[in-house]
């Protein structure tokens, strides 16, 4: 071990760059004009024509925040449709990419080390090692392997799956030979979650690489990937951190595999679109990146924001707060959107989607402090404010909902009648009631053109077209699709507003186990999460109806949404439609049609761990009975903690647990007469934690009479007979 | 054992029945084939070399169980093959019971050499150098470093007193002076 003084402060103002001043650099200024002019101008327009049909069927109060709310949501759209436009538009004429701005294809990335990332957190320990696996053997056909590590960084709490991780780790460093190539390390105390597992990485080990590349515990990157990032930014080394965009892959219910496909159709033209106005400053979404350590570890630590939660604290989604930062610290972020060969896994039902919301929705809701901060970059800004209002837009649109409910019933209860005037765009020559279409037919125009766009886009290529099963096939894909994201775009609504509301007002949104059945939610957990959606909906339309006739059918689809959201979670969570559509052609990806090698061994292997039954969820307290009674992973175990032992920090973390105390004995004594069982969750990790009680363990269960050992122990060594 | 069991009548075996040897002998058995002595040859040869030697302390110790004596034999038996073979100096029992555990995995004794397990030396050159040379690293060397956080400044009001510094100003105003000119031509064109 040697210990290496802090990371020199870099002087304010002096770029320590090398060779920065000879690279071509790329500011968006004018871009971003451009972009966010279009998407105004088209606001502008259509606010216009809204605010006139506002007018002509009498203004109130009630008109002005209507008004205001429409404004807001339809720039939203525009951002969208726009980002779509623009993507296309450069995806027809040829696009300078970013990463072809120097040809990085020869560059030697010979001496630069570089450290594969695995931060995890009680996952389903299999699919994580497998997809390790599938990423270093296509890191081993590049020959380029030996510029590599690999890190499995725990942050698990669930002992079971502590020790799983472990077993599953050395059976991975077995099989592939890659001891002293894999390295696992399971952090003591988990805080500051994700950012701070990545951080404690970088303390110990940080200065061994030059660049790390983050996963997510379900991220599976190409061999040929990994090596051209790493070049590219030996080639720009103004780059601080390069962002893939991972593809949706292995979705197997309705619901994923419509996820899977919109993700893989539309992603391309909507990252050109976004790169086209964010060029240098782009943002970081947590994974399958690479990140330049060190500048990542002088700019990067976060600080934890001042005042209370919801805003202040530990900053929870730290990755577009690290773009932020090293931008600050003027290195460059850049989107590899022409990249392939990058992967992640999707929420596979509704529920799942929504919980995963909650999480990025608390998070997102705290970048409304940061957005403020000195210094940031305008890019970073439009990064965390288009980030907030992804989720605000919900509330928005409810609060635009129930406003025009609100003016139905003020006019149905005070006997005014609507009295239509002149519009203002006389020329247009339209009754009141198709005003109101023009308005409603322009928004869907907005919001459905991006994916136009791509169909034609897709149309454009051949090589895609087939890899999406066809045109007529992808078309097809895209109707279901769209049919289906009208109706969960009211229960994302109504989630968000929840999950907003109870970010602002520190409440919790308690989620609970969710019951699966092997084909996909169960009709149970469906009705527990819904019947609220649903009765808003029966209720809301019940109301609409007996206010106004025509509006009941204005808000039909949103109103559908919510009353089928039962039907709609449990069918489109079904495995078996899933492949159904499959079947049929439909929501077919390029990852589908033609599986890569990496995420054909991906799936061989996990389709083999199914069949022999490894990858099933281990029963409970397994992961201590391994650990005490197996002689070899209780060796592993008690080794591995030998090991973190010798790092100070880990030390102390482990003696603040404490371990070594006397009560630990005790505790262990009370384990073994009494089983595991006996035990509160807390006791078990810290008895884990101690590898010296862990090595006298293993030997007393063995030497002990059986008669003073609890049954549960005898049936855990029984189980070893042959 | 055939030496005890000459003084033994029938039914017993070194002064003890033969269902607490059965018992014993299960878990013996049990533990080497934990440690994934899957040979069933070798496996009931390293059952009988503890079993005998549990047998010959069986006399002198009548109060301890047949099975206490033999996973006793059992751990110092392989304890001490363990400190031979990777030639350790003095340590505690667990020390080196988990040291030569972890060592008997790496040199995949389970996989190449079962025969080897408990046999008196010398054993193949290959065999010993892997089980004294190998170690388990689960990660390289710490090198240890500091991170510590940047301050972040972040009051809005100390961003808009220094609003001729914020980037894109112009842009932002040229947006606002548009917003402003929608809202009074409608203003003018509706009263």
């Amino acid at each position: 071990m040697t210990a290496a003084p802090p990371l020199a402060d870099p002087v304010a103002g002096q770029d320590l760059r090398p060779g920065v001043a000879s690279m071509p650099r790329v500011r968006p200024g004018w871009r971003v004009f451009i972009f966010y002019s279009s998407s105004l101008l088209l606001t502008g327009v259509i606010s216009w024509l809204f605010a006139d049909l506002l007018w002509r069927t009498g203004w109130s109060p009630s008109s002005t925040i209507l008004l205001g709310l429409f404004m807001v949501l339809v720039l939203l759209i525009a951002v969208g449709c726009m980002h779509g436009v623009f993507g296309f538009v450069l995806r027809l004429t040829g696009d300078r990419r970013l990463t072809h701005l120097k040809d990085y294809r020869d560059q030697d990335i010979q001496g630069a080390s570089t450290a594969l990332v695995f931060p995890i957190y009680n996952e389903q320990v299999p699919r994580v090692c497998e997809g390790l696996r599938a990423t270093y053997l296509s890191l081993q056909q590049t020959g380029q392997l030996d510029r590599f590590d690999f890190y499995i960084l725990s942050d698990s709490s669930d002992p079971d799956k502590w020790v799983e991780e472990e077993r599953r780790w050395f059976a991975l460093i077995g099989d592939l030979d890659a001891l002293g190539r894999i390295y696992y390390r399971r952090r003591v105390v988990n805080e500051e979650k994700k950012s701070g597992n990545i951080r404690d990485f970088l303390r110990s080990w940080g200065k061994r690489y030059r660049y790390f590349i983050v996963f997510d515990a379900d991220s599976v990157m190409r061999g040929e990937t990994l090596v051209d990032l790493v070049k590219l930014m030996e080639a720009h080394p103004h780059v601080g951190l390069i962002q893939t965009m991972p593809a949706l892959i292995n979705a197997a219910s309705l619901f994923g595999r419509m996820q899977q496909f919109a993700n893989r159709l539309y992603a391309p033209i909507f990252i050109t679109g976004l790169n086209f106005w964010a060029q240098g400053f782009g943002n970081y979404w947590g994974h399958n990146a690479i990140i330049r350590t060190e500048p990542f570890m002088s700019y990067c630590d976060l600080p934890h924001l001042p005042g209370a939660k919801p805003f202040g604290g530990h900053i929870l989604s730290h990755d577009f707060v690290e773009a932020a930062l090293l931008l600050k610290g003027n290195w460059e972020v850049w989107m590899a959107y022409d990249l392939e060969g990058s992967y992640e896994e999707a929420p596979q039902s509704t529920i799942e989607n929504a919980q995963r919301d909650r999480r990025w929705c608390q998070g997102n809701m705290q970048h409304g402090m940061v957005v403020w901060a000195r210094g940031l970059r305008g890019g970073s800004r439009l990064h965390l404010a288009l980030g907030i209002l992804g989720y605000l837009a919900s509330p928005l649109w409810l609060l635009f909902l129930l406003t025009f409910i609100w003016m139905l019933y003020y006019e149905a209860h005070t006997g005014l009648s609507r009295i239509t005037v002149r519009a203002l765009t006389p020329f247009l020559k339209v009754s009141a009631t198709q005003h109101a279409f023009l308005i409603f037919a322009i928004c869907m125009v907005m919001l459905f053109l991006p994916k136009v766009l791509a169909l034609v886009d897709l149309a454009r290529d051949r090589t895609r077209r087939r890899a999406f099963g066809g045109m007529i096939h992808a078309t097809c894909g895209a109707v279901g699709e769209t049919a289906f994201s009208t109706l969960h775009a009211p229960l994302q609504m109504l989630w968000h507003s929840q999950f907003v509301a109870a970010s602002l007002l520190l409440f919790g949104v308690r989620w609970g186990p969710q019951q699966r059945t092997a084909g996909g939610l169960a009709w149970s957990t469906a009705v527990r999460r819904h019947w609220g959606h649903s009765a808003i909906g029966l209720i809301g339309g019940a109301a609409i109806w007996g206010l106004d006739h025509p509006a009941f059918w204005w808000f039909a689809p949103v109103l559908a949404g919510m009353v089928l959201s039962i039907p709609l979670s449990v069918l489109t969570s079904r495995a078996g439609l899933g492949e159904q559509a499959r079947r049929l052609g439909l929501f077919v990806t390029p990852e589908e049609t033609g599986p890569p090698p990496e995420l054909a061994g991906l799936r061989a292997r996990m389709a083999a761990l199914e069949e022999s039954g490894p990858a099933a969820p281990c029963p409970a307290d397994s992961g201590l009975a391994d650990a005490v009674v197996d002689p070899y992973v209780n060796a592993i175990h008690v080794s591995l903690l030998r090991e973190i032992g010798q790092n100070p920090a880990y030390a102390k973390a482990l003696a603040d647990l404490g371990v070594g105390q006397p009560e630990v004995r005790v505790l262990c004594e009370k384990l073994l007469a009494e089983g595991p069982d006996g035990l509160q969750p807390a006791e078990k990790v810290l008895i884990l934690s101690d590898a010296e009680v862990l090595a006298w363990l293993h030997r007393q269960a063995w030497l002990r009479p059986s008669g003073t050992l609890a049954r549960w122990w005898q049936e855990q060594i029984r189980q070893y007979a042959p | 054992m055939s030496a005890s069991a000459q003084t033994d009548g029938p039914g017993n075996l070194a002064g003890r029945p033969l269902e607490e040897w059965n018992a014993a002998y299960s878990k013996v058995e049990s533990y080497f084939h934990a440690l994934r002595v899957r040979n069933k040859v070798l496996l009931g040869q390293l059952v009988a070399l503890v079993l005998e030697r549990a047998m010959q302390r069986s006399a002198g110790e009548p109060q301890r169980s047949a099975t206490e004596l033999a996973v006793e034999e059992m751990d110092r038996l392989v304890n001490a093959w363990f400190a031979q073979v990777l030639q350790a100096p003095p340590a505690g029992a667990e020390m080196l019971s988990t040291r030569g555990r972890l060592a008997l995995l790496l040199a995949d004794m389970p996989g190449q050499w079962q025969d080897q397990f408990l046999r008196p030396g010398p054993w193949p050159a290959e065999f010993a150098q892997k089980m004294r040379a190998m170690y388990l690293r689960a990660g390289p060397d710490f090198q240890l470093t500091n991170m510590t956080p940047r301050p972040l400044d972040l009051g809005p009001i100390a961003t808009l007193t220094h609003l001729s510094h914020l980037p894109y100003l112009k842009m932002v105003t040229s947006w606002v002076l548009f917003v402003l000119l929608l809202v009074v031509l409608f203003y003018l064109t509706h009263h």
